[in-house]
């Protein structure tokens, strides 16, 4: 609160000390007093409020995450509760069953965390390293283009076309992502591309 | 033959916009704040003594309203120019000098001597009677600046009571339509600034949040999750005693370093912007020992 010079005529005609707070200058000064001795027992706590947007699907509604503690403060923080944005334009605040269970999702003792493997085979996937996944995505993914890579069409015109390996993206991400995704994945040919943010 | 097509798809859900701002109405707004102060009194609150003044303070600006003259709305044409020109159209230096608040005032004053009160505030009260025109329009003119010397809370803390009561019936009947919003944390009503703000309960605006001025009362809609003395939303977080149940905290911006009280009226409808800042006081206390200031602003808990 904006705090002024007073007008010391009218000071010394209210007839009142000098007390710095409304309680204090109203008379009320041992309530305050009281209550300032019953919060000394209590610590603040910080929770955080976070914009996000749904993973689902291409609607990509807005969502506000809740959690306990503060990352950028160097705290770590857990995540208690999801809704759907009451700002957001999209949605207003509502979200479909899938979103609206976002953290469960979030918490699943299922969900996928690391990349992992089912070798040729076997019955169990394994966890394995993102380097090694890449390694492995990319080899396939060479291999299948190598093979099946159109380069002509019946006319001889050039058109190189990779039909037999497809691509999802996910709505979640920025303008520049879904950019980057767009030309990493044309430009390899790839015909079969959904990407959930065209929207 | 072409149809011009306007597709709107929130119509689907059934999902209304909320609206910029409720105005205050006066009856309800003394009388419901003044029920809340008592509640609060009644529930074993250390500062029962303080809020149960308050509820007699707030109970005497309800029963003015029935006695004071008419008040005079304010004209379409400043209304019109107030919009054309994003202002709002309550203007606060010209109210300054208003012979019906310095009236309010006077009345309210008068009425207020009935009231049970410690000795400092009766003595602040007799001399905001007994002060000169100058001495009343120095008062009124903080008031309206939103700003509280620190040395004499206590005479503004009446001066506040008649300008709330005036500015309420004032902004009572103007209309929400004819509002434009006008930059963050500022009333689009009467330039004030917010007290508190709440996360909204009822069926429309379920968890919107609406400032409420801390001067006229009326309540408008602000984006979630941004500072309302900046207008940042980078660097917002809570603070709180207890993490997970609390419906009141402070919303704190490390870009200015300033904080407002937010109100979860979506997880108890009871609470009021007005009574209830003044009943978690103790926040405010525990508040003042960190690095932020607060950014509300409430004549009735000055020096916080």
């Amino acid at each position: 609160m904006n705090i002024d010079l007073s007008r010391r005529g009218f000071l010394r005609l209210a007839g009142a000390g000098v007390a710095a707070t409304s309680l204090g200058a109203m008379g009320f000064g041992e309530a305050e007093a009281a209550e300032l001795a019953h919060v000394r027992a209590f610590k603040l706590a910080t929770t955080t409020e976070t914009r996000n947007t749904c993973p689902y699907c291409s609607v990509a509604c807005g969502v506000i995450m809740y959690s306990n503690g503060d990352v950028k403060t160097g705290e770590t923080a857990e995540i208690i509760h999801i809704e759907g944005d009451a700002d957001h334009p999209t949605n207003r605040g509502t979200l479909c069953p899938k979103g609206a269970a976002l953290k469960d999702f979030v918490k699943a003792p299922t969900r996928l965390t690391m990349p992992r493997h089912r070798a040729a085979g076997a019955s169990e996937f394994q966890e394995i390293s993102w380097d090694e996944a890449l390694t492995k995505i990319a080899r396939a993914l060479k291999d299948d283009r190598d093979a099946n890579l159109v380069q002509t069409n019946d006319a001889g015109v050039t058109v190189n076309r990779w039909t037999s390996t497809g691509f999802l993206a996910a709505s979640a991400t920025t303008n520049e992502t879904a950019w980057l995704t767009y030309k990493v994945v044309r430009s390899m040919g790839i015909v079969g591309f959904d990407n959930q943010a065209r929207v | 033959m072409t149809t011009d097509l306007n597709p709107d798809p929130t119509v689907i859900g059934g999902v209304p916009k909320a609206p910029l701002a409720f105005l205050p109405r006066p009856a309800r707004l003394f009388a419901d704040r003044a029920k809340r102060f008592v509640f609060l009194a009644d529930s074993g609150h250390r500062l029962a003594p303080y809020l149960t003044f308050l509820a007699a303070l707030t109970g005497l600006q309800g029963r003015l309203l029935a006695e004071l003259p008419a008040i005079e709305p304010i004209g379409r044409d400043r209304v019109d120019l107030a919009r054309a020109n994003r202002m709002p159209p309550v203007d606060r230096a010209a109210l300054a000098t208003d012979p019906l608040l310095h009236d309010t005032l006077t009345r309210l004053c008068d009425a207020a001597q009935s009231l049970d009160m410690p000795e400092p505030a009766r003595l602040a009260l007799q001399a905001v009677i007994a002060g000169d025109a100058a001495d009343r329009h120095w008062l009124v003119e903080n008031i309206l600046a939103d700003r509280i010397p620190e040395d004499s809370a206590a005479p503004h803390l009446f001066a506040a009571a008649a300008v709330q009561l005036h500015m309420a019936r004032l902004v009572g009947a103007l209309n929400a339509a004819d509002l434009v919003p006008i930059s963050t944390g500022i009333c689009p009503a009467c330039g004030g600034r917010p007290a508190t703000s709440s996360v909204m309960g009822p069926q429309g605006i379920e968890n919107v949040r609406y400032a409420t001025c801390n001067c006229c009362a009326t309540q408008w809609n602000e984006v979630r999750i941004k500072c309302l003395c900046c207008g940042s939303t980078k660097g917002i977080s809570y603070r709180s005693v207890e993490a997970e149940d609390a419906v009141i905290k402070a919303e704190v911006c490390s870009e200015c370093d300033s904080w407002v009280k937010i109100l979860y009226q979506v997880k108890n409808h009871s609470l009021d912007p007005i009574a209830d800042d003044v009943a978690s006081l103790g926040l405010d206390m525990m508040m003042k020992d960190t690095a932020f200031r607060r950014g509300g602003v409430n004549a009735f808990m000055a020096g916080y």
